[in-house]
């Protein structure tokens, strides 16, 4: 195996376990009102497939700011309940973003100083994001649900049309591309979308908090190691392809879903949740 | 998540931009609260700041108050009867009313709303629902509400409860106000059924049977055992706390956690008293009448009374005089309640005959950016004007029920007399020691006292100061009297047999 997988399976193992471990220890600013239902996974579905043609669409610069404002707003979400203070809080997000910017234009995006500094963002708003969801009250049901919809969704959009792969090769030359990956020899090495890795590591949280600490980590591992077969695979059989991830993530989300239901039930609420030993 | 959000952007243009409500979104709130609850276990204090209006400065209150007093006059002068006269004579036009013009609207008289009650009511509108006024000596004064207002009302107030974590759908409620009190009541119980609590109407029977029901133990899976939140006038809840002491009632017998309390002056020896029999309940106290509903006002830690401002705008106009009151000068309550809150009776500078004081700021309590008053003093006809000043019914009450020898709810009456006033009372003996006490503690509450007559019998009173508590609902007595009025232990092998 060569250097991109370690490093794309390192920052993916990082994005889970950072995931997994600030769950329990920060509480997010989440919204004092209102609780992620299924209605929000579906309003969150409409914009998976709505949003890539926006970007396609849409001028350059614009998709570069309306990145910018995403990954801004999770950084400071993330960073929050960790530094406390109001304005380490936006040094430290302007700084990750000014980084990124940075890298992006003195280096390149195929370099990988700016895969570095990208990867780093990328994981800490991963972790941002995932406990925004899960600590809003996201479901195992709805996000099971989310993933086995993405699994049809990818299938389509990814092996059967040019959209995902025409938009993150658009996306691909800008600061904040929803990519974690690595160079090798100044040319493509491994990338995996940031979709897939949001989806990934929220899983776990919400089947914690859910099901206990058991099935959290049963689905840490599963996708984990889902991830690492995918990557393997990618350094390997399928090279210079493009796997569509949620095919694999998606069923496996649904069916540990269905296992802890059946064997369980009901899910706890948050509240359960904190109050369990 | 995002539907919540979008409620609150729709609900925040009504506060902000006096924009109808629309029932889609106060119904999406009211489920993104609920479902909060579900979850996180209750609204934290930033959710109920989100639900309150924004913070505004003295300037912006005013500049607000001005358009929206603006609005409701040039609706009140083109659809209402008796604004458009008003107008007519006025010579002012209401669709450039300033803030300064304000004051140059006449105030209504509560006579005028009580002897015209259509005038008031919009062209128009749909009145689906008169209410009248229960605490009025002789005929009573009628207000008309459309259904879309009711339906708000409802909203609104279980937006408040489930922000506030007053009621919740575990919760188990008793009304013990009077059936007659259909607005209040009304918007209360459809609220509680809109948060998922358990209602019941009370009503102001005898006491021993509403201890019954307060002390009745209930199996209903997802409610509290017993009654968990009681609505209740002071004077009633007075009655409560006597009789059920004497029954030999303690707290363990109950469930009560909370006890809205209020339509009379609330004293700090009632709440006292209370606690004897009930233990460690949360008094939540507000003001609300029917005439300027759903303005309203909220009694904070330091026990001043603050209003909201994006309802209504509230005046305190001098006893004497129509003119604002001066600090440290008591005046009358002066409401206009604004649109979009109230539509279908309009009313301008109503005077509420409410006496308050005028609080001087800065105000360090936890509501300090709602405008506030004192709390209430009493009615206007019920204060005396007396060489040494004035003498309100909240200090006579005050001195009274803070005493254990005056029985509650404290019945008294107090006249005027050269030099002050005389008061009469009922106390459980009229013992020397007795009037000692009672004298002492109204003159430390600041009452000119000239004259004290303890009675034991409360037929011999002269000047009976009302009371709800004697607005009584009868019921049919047991037929085993001497079982009296027991609570029924409703455990599920009783059920099921």
């Amino acid at each position: 195996m060569n250097v991109a997988f370690y490093v794309v399976t390192a920052c993916a193992a990082a994005a889970l376990l950072f995931a997994w471990g600030y769950f329990r220890r920060y509480r997010v600013t989440r919204p004092p009102v209102g609780v992620m239902s299924l209605g929000d996974v579906i309003v969150m579905l409409a914009a998976i497939i709505v949003v890539p043609l926006l970007y396609l669409w849409l001028p350059i610069w614009l998709v570069a700011l309306l990145l910018a404002l995403g990954i801004g707003s999770v950084l400071y979400t993330s960073l929050e309940p960790v530094l406390r203070r109001r304005w380490a809080i936006w040094l430290a997000t302007l700084a990750l973003l000014g980084a990124d910017v940075w890298a992006a234009r003195s280096v390149g995006t195929s370099d990988n100083v700016f895969f570095a500094v990208n990867n780093l963002v990328l994981v800490l708003g991963i972790v941002g994001a995932t406990n925004l969801w899960a600590q809003s009250g996201m479901k195992a049901r709805d996000a099971a649900i989310l993933g086995a919809c993405l699994a049809l969704y990818d299938f389509v959009a990814t092996a059967r049309l040019p959209m995902m792969t025409d938009m993150m090769n658009r996306l691909a030359s800008l600061p904040f591309a929803p990519l974690i990956g690595w160079s090798v020899g100044g040319g493509p090495g491994l990338v995996v979308g940031l979709g897939d890795l949001l989806l990934a590591a929220v899983f776990p949280l919400v089947m914690r908090r859910a099901y206990g600490r058991t099935a959290g980590l049963m689905a840490l591992a599963l996708a984990f190691a889902a991830l690492l077969v995918m990557f393997i695979g990618l350094e390997t059989v399928w090279a210079d392809m493009t796997i569509p991830a949620m095919v694999v993530l998606g069923p496996l989300m649904a069916a540990q879903y269905l296992y802890w239901r059946r064997r369980t039930g009901v899910e706890r609420t948050t509240q359960q949740y904190l109050a369990a030993p | 998540m995002f539907g919540t959000a979008l409620a609150q952007l729709r609900f925040g243009a009504s506060v902000a931009f006096g924009l109808p409500f629309a029932q889609w979104s106060l119904d999406w709130l009211i489920d993104g609260l609920l479902a909060t609850r579900r979850e996180f276990g209750a609204i934290g204090a930033e959710g109920a700041e989100m639900m309150s209006g924004p913070e505004m400065d003295d300037e912006m209150r005013r500049d607000m108050h001005a358009r929206r007093f603006r609005a409701q006059a040039k609706r009140a002068a083109r659809d209402t009867a008796y604004y458009a006269h008003v107008f007519d004579g006025l010579g002012l036009d209401p669709a450039h009313l300033s803030y300064e013009d304000i004051g140059r609207v006449p105030i209504t008289p509560k006579e005028a709303l009580r002897d015209t009650p259509d005038a008031f009511v919009r062209r128009g509108s749909r009145p689906a629902f008169r209410t009248t006024t229960t605490g009025t000596t002789g005929w009573p004064t009628s207000v008309m509400f459309s259904d879309h207002e009711m339906r708000v009302y409802t909203a609104l107030n279980s937006i408040a409860y489930l922000t506030h974590n007053q009621i919740g759908p575990e919760d188990v409620v008793q009304l013990s106000t009077s059936s007659r009190a259909t607005l209040g009541n009304t918007c209360f119980a459809l609220a509680c059924q809109r948060v998922g609590a358990l209602w019941m109407m009370g009503g102001l029977v005898e006491p021993a049977l509403s201890l019954a029901l307060l002390a009745e133990k209930r199996s209903i899976v997802g409610k509290k055992e017993r009654v968990s939140f009681l609505s209740v006038y002071p004077s009633y809840l007075g009655e409560l706390v006597e009789t059920g002491l004497r029954l030999g009632y303690r707290p363990a017998d109950f469930g009560l956690e909370r006890v809205s309390v209020g339509g009379e002056v609330v004293t700090a020896g009632l709440k006292a008293r209370a606690r004897d029999l009930f233990g460690e309940v949360e008094f939540i106290e507000g003001y609300g009448i029917t005439e300027i509903w759903p303005v309203g006002g909220v009694v904070c830690e330091q026990g001043h009374l603050h209003f909201e401002p994006s309802s209504g705008m509230v005046e305190v106009i001098g006893l004497e005089s129509s003119q604002p009151a001066a600090d440290g000068e008591a005046g009358t309550l002066v409401a206009t309640p604004f649109p979009p809150y109230r539509e279908t009776t309009v009313v301008l500078r109503f005077d509420t005959q409410d006496v308050v004081l005028p609080v001087l700021g800065p105000l360090t309590c936890a509501m300090r950016n709602l405008p506030a008053t004192s709390n209430i003093l009493g009615k206007r006809r019920l204060a005396l004007r007396h060489a040494e000043g004035w003498t309100f019914p909240r200090a006579v009450m005050e001195a009274l029920e803070a005493l254990p020898d005056v029985p509650l709810p404290a019945r008294f009456g107090f006249c005027a007399v050269p030099g002050g006033v005389a008061v009469e009372v009922v106390a459980a003996s009229d013992a020397a020691s007795v009037r000692r006490h009672i004298a002492a503690s109204l003159e430390d509450a600041g009452v000119a006292l000239q004259a004290l007559t303890v009675v034991t019998d409360p037929t011999a009173l002269t000047h009976p100061y009302p009371l709800r508590c004697d607005l009584r609902e009868t019921s049919f007595r047991p037929t085993n009297t001497q079982a009296g009025w027991q609570p029924v232990e409703n455990s599920p092998a009783r059920s099921a047999a």
